[in-house]
């Protein structure tokens, strides 16, 4: 018994650090611009190439019923609005409006 | 992007630069004649409006370059223009292509489309419309015919199929790199 009792402590303390483990979670900022024009999921794959090119960037998520884009940061990263309104153009649509958390 | 209906066989390559304008290759077999043509196609964005829940383009569209069949090779060129409207629930367009190739063909042609989509998806899904295209070619006798068609459209795939009521089947796909 004393032998089992032993046993499972030594595997608790070998696992237990595995579930103690908090998950790393990047904590990114999102930032909400409101697009004009954004009315077609084809058309709209230029914003994610276009997003795509810049190191601060985790990924977009594009909305069609609200016509927003959201932008995933990388942490400690953060993008100009003017950075961001020109790459809004250059992927054929206006900035209506940028919402920062 | 690939296209084909009654009238040709068309394989476009593009690329663009910007959001302005896209240039590229066009190579297309013209049923007519039975020639081909291969032109240096440059597609010009002139005008966009773009509203909270709506867009609509103007283009012009032109090429330069050669056709041929078996037996004689002529220059060819071509221009139109290109327009449309839509929202997440209808389109409609409207395009015309003046193309020229001396001997071989020419031929002035309008084409226009409503659609209609059936569910609006969210971004990444199937996106699905029902179009009616109406086509009208200035120079021959049988010149007015309707195809209606079902656009797919998933990414970066497009594809459109369709009937014409009066000659035969449209198959139509675009695949953005």
């Amino acid at each position: 018994m004393r032998k089992f009792i032993l046993t499972l402590t030594a595997l608790g303390f070998l696992y237990a650090p595995a579930y103690a483990k908090t998950p790393t979670e990047t904590i990114t900022q999102d930032i909400i611009v409101k697009v004009n024009g954004l009315v077609c999921d084809f058309c709209a794959r230029a914003l994610e190439k276009v997003f795509s090119k810049r190191e601060e960037v985790n990924g977009i998520h594009v909305d069609l019923d609200t016509h927003q884009v959201s932008i995933d940061l990388k942490e400690g990263s953060d993008i100009p609005d003017e950075d961001i309104k020109n790459m809004i153009n250059d992927s054929g649509y206006n900035v209506r409006e940028i919402i920062r958390d | 992007m690939l296209m084909n209906d009654v009238d040709a066989n068309s394989l476009h390559v593009h690329y663009s630069p910007t959001a302005k304008y896209s240039v590229g290759w066009r190579h297309e077999y013209l049923r007519g004649p039975e020639a081909h043509a291969d032109t240096l196609a440059l597609n010009y964005l002139a005008k966009r409006w773009n509203m909270p829940a709506a867009q609509a383009n103007l283009y012009i569209k032109s090429g330069l370059g050669v056709a041929y069949d078996g037996d004689n090779t002529d220059p060819a060129a071509y221009t139109g223009l290109a327009t449309d409207w839509e929202n997440r629930r209808f389109f409609t367009s409207y395009e015309n292509r003046l193309f020229w190739a001396d001997d071989t063909d020419k031929f002035i042609k309008h084409k226009a489309r409503v659609g209609v989509a059936p569910y609006e998806g969210d971004y990444g899904d199937v996106h699905t419309w029902v179009m009616l295209q109406a086509d009208y070619d200035a120079g021959q006798d049988d010149s007015f015919s309707l195809t209606p068609l079902v656009r797919l459209f998933k990414g970066p795939d497009l594809f459109e199929a369709g009937y014409n009521l009066d000659k035969g089947i449209l198959l139509n796909y675009v695949h953005r790199f």
